[in-house]
């Protein structure tokens, strides 16, 4: 392999833990490089069922680029991603969506001028023949959705235009949307950035409601603190490896912050 | 399982009671917050108002004629060919882009119709040829949609502002216009049914204004009501959220420009119709007057935002206004000047109502 030599090499990559049982999303030995910049290199990462991530590290580590790579619309230059076992092509969002994988953007991927309703089955609405609009049924099935996300939200009109939210109710929208599609996985990038501290508590309670439920998140945040309420497992990237993988029940948060801070 | 969907049954129940609160509201307080919520809301006040204050003033003056069927055939006549060149123009904006060229493709679509048209042996006589006009305008609408089509290809295929694309198509057609026909003006009479169809009238209600209320019938429908009115919403109210979510911006912008060519060519088809003589320069300016209708009816500029509703109002108020001032005679230019104040009025109370609701 023709690694770079990283400009300040002050961890060694690590092999990390091998998942137990098939993954939901398993990337072996990832590579991705930008002309002559490589941004990811020899990679492995996987998330299994039921199950919180938490992919750490400083900026530039590379998780921006891992979460994009997961998401679809970045694909690898070498490297295999296997999706329940299965080897897979992910080159575009379509790829990963066929896969369960939804992303909840940091700066969130909903539409302000419209209404909540419109915003959950935006790209998949419910249609009568000839492509119009089944509005009925639409509302109907945003009732249901938010009275599952309610909690985190306080929101109760679904004709309501999602620019009126704050950014914690956004993220339920966001959330809420990506559950009802089936989705088993929730890639969250940064999502507490954002966040008041009760909305942030709300959306952490919520990642672990949706674990019971069988829904696997990756939460990539810069907040440890936030990571260790939550997750189940711990994954700090520096210049594009992995230089610590740990189990919660094995390791501490000082531990954990020890890696991230000395990478 | 059932334990959840047990909960969630529960847990929707306030939501449920909003709506129906919802549903329940009186009258007035469903009038209200419909102003309050919908881009077009303050227009419509507006519109309201002008209406009540305009036919009270006639009603108590007999010498202002506006309430006579000779000014309600006037007015409504010279409603349609911008309104259904607002249509087109308002839902590209809705999408999130602009074209300038709409007034530059009127007049030379038009004309190439009535060119054709003429060629064919369409014009109104003893042995008319009826099919001709009929052929002649689809392909006056097919240039007009073509032409909206390439917009959008250059604008979408080299990533730039569709503002500086159809700034060039408008100048780039009003010169392939000059080419094509010189500068006079153009005699268009089609013959039957054609002229009927696009310029007889049903009382004091010319054909063109049907067609705008059908072309409007249609376009509420297709925005408000359709997968591919929702996706004009989205890429123009935030393209990468749409993108994220698996929309083609570049299919969904490119119908957009294209429907707006072909309104464009079919605003200007039905006023060669009407007044029977196309001038080659007749739609100059039309394409910021189309925008302004768009703008005083709600649309937000930077896009996706506005309705069919708030592009009818805009331009019916734009047109009451002239008519007004016309019954008054009122100097031309104050037509320009009320315009240009309705413009700043009309966003400033748009943005003071949203800001209250």
């Amino acid at each position: 392999m023709n690694a770079i030599e990283p400009i300040a090499p002050s961890e060694p990559p690590v092999k990390g833990t091998a998942p137990a049982g098939t993954p939901l999303l398993e990337m072996r030995d990832i590579v991705k490089r930008y002309g002559s910049f490589t941004a990811l290199d020899g990679m492995d990462f996987h998330v299994g069922k039921a199950e919180v991530v938490a992919l750490l590290g400083d900026n530039g580590a590379g998780k921006s680029t891992l979460v994009k790579m997961m998401s679809g619309i970045n694909p690898p230059t070498s490297g295999q991603i296997l999706a329940n076992g299965k080897a897979v092509q992910f080159r575009c969002r379509a790829d990963s969506e066929a896969a369960g994988v939804e992303t909840i953007y940091q700066d969130i991927a909903l539409v302000d001028a419209m209404s909540i309703t419109r915003n959950i089955f935006l790209g998949r609405e419910i249609v009568k023949p000839g492509g119009f609009l089944d509005h009925r049924a639409m509302e109907e099935k945003t009732i249901e959705i938010l009275g599952s996300a309610v909690q985190i939200s306080g929101i109760d009109d679904p004709e309501k235009e999602v620019g009126f939210l704050s950014g914690g109710q956004k993220q339920a929208v966001a959330i809420a949307r990506a559950v009802h599609f089936k989705r088993n996985i929730l890639l969250l990038d940064e999502p507490t950035s954002a966040l008041s501290v009760r909305e942030t508590e709300h959306l952490l309670a919520y990642l672990r409601e949706l674990r019971g439920q069988g829904t696997s998140s990756v939460l990539v945040t810069h907040n440890i603190y936030h990571a260790f309420q939550v997750c189940d497992r711990f994954v700090v990237m520096s210049h594009g490896q992995k230089v610590f993988e740990a189990a919660k029940a094995d390791t501490s948060i000082d531990e954990v912050t020890y890696h991230v801070i000395r990478t | 399982m059932s334990m959840t969907q047990g909960d969630t049954a529960a847990s929707s129940d306030h939501i449920r009671r909003a709506v129906d609160l919802r549903n329940q509201r009186g009258g007035l307080v469903k009038l209200r917050d419909w102003i309050t919520s919908r881009p077009e809301g303050g227009i419509a006040v507006l519109f309201a108002a002008v209406q009540i204050v305009v036919i009270a003033a006639a009603l108590a003056n007999p010498q202002f004629r506006y309430l006579s069927d000779a000014n309600i055939a006037v007015m409504l006549k010279a409603i349609a060919p911008l309104g259904i060149m607002a249509l087109g123009v308002g839902v590209l904006m809705i999408a999130g882009e602009f074209d300038l060229s709409v007034g530059s493709l009127y007049s030379f679509c038009a004309i190439v119709t009535a060119t054709l048209s003429a060629q064919w042996g369409g014009d109104a006589g003893g042995d008319a040829v009826a099919w001709a006009p009929f052929a002649a305008a689809a392909i006056g609408l097919a240039v007009g949609t073509g032409a909206g089509l390439l917009n959008g290809y250059v604008t979408l295929k080299f990533n730039i502002p569709s503002f500086i694309t159809t700034l060039g198509a408008m100048l780039m057609w009003k010169g392939v216009t000059l080419l094509y026909h010189g500068a006079t003006s153009l005699r268009f009479k089609p013959s039957e049914p054609f002229a009927t169809l696009f310029g007889g009238s049903v009382g004091i209600v010319h054909a063109s204004i049907i067609w705008f209320l059908i072309a409007a019938v249609l376009f509420w429908a297709m925005l408000h009501h359709h997968r591919i009115g929702n996706h004009f919403f989205a890429v123009g109210g935030n393209r990468q959220a749409a993108v994220a979510i698996g929309i083609n911006p570049v299919k969904t912008k490119l119908i957009a420009f294209g429907l707006t060519g072909f309104m464009a060519a079919f605003a200007g088809i039905i006023a060669g119709t009407r007044v029977s003589s196309i001038q080659p320069g007749g739609g100059q300016g039309l394409e910021l007057v189309a925008i302004a209708a768009c703008v005083i009816g709600g649309h937000a500029l930077m896009g996706g935002r506005g309705s069919i509703l708030g592009i009818v109002l805009g331009t019916a108020l734009m047109f009451t206004i002239q008519d007004v001032l016309l019954l008054m005679r009122a100097p031309g230019f104050y037509f320009e000047m009320f315009v240009g104040a309705l413009i700043v009025v009309a966003v400033i109370m748009n943005m003071a109502i949203r800001r209250r609701g």
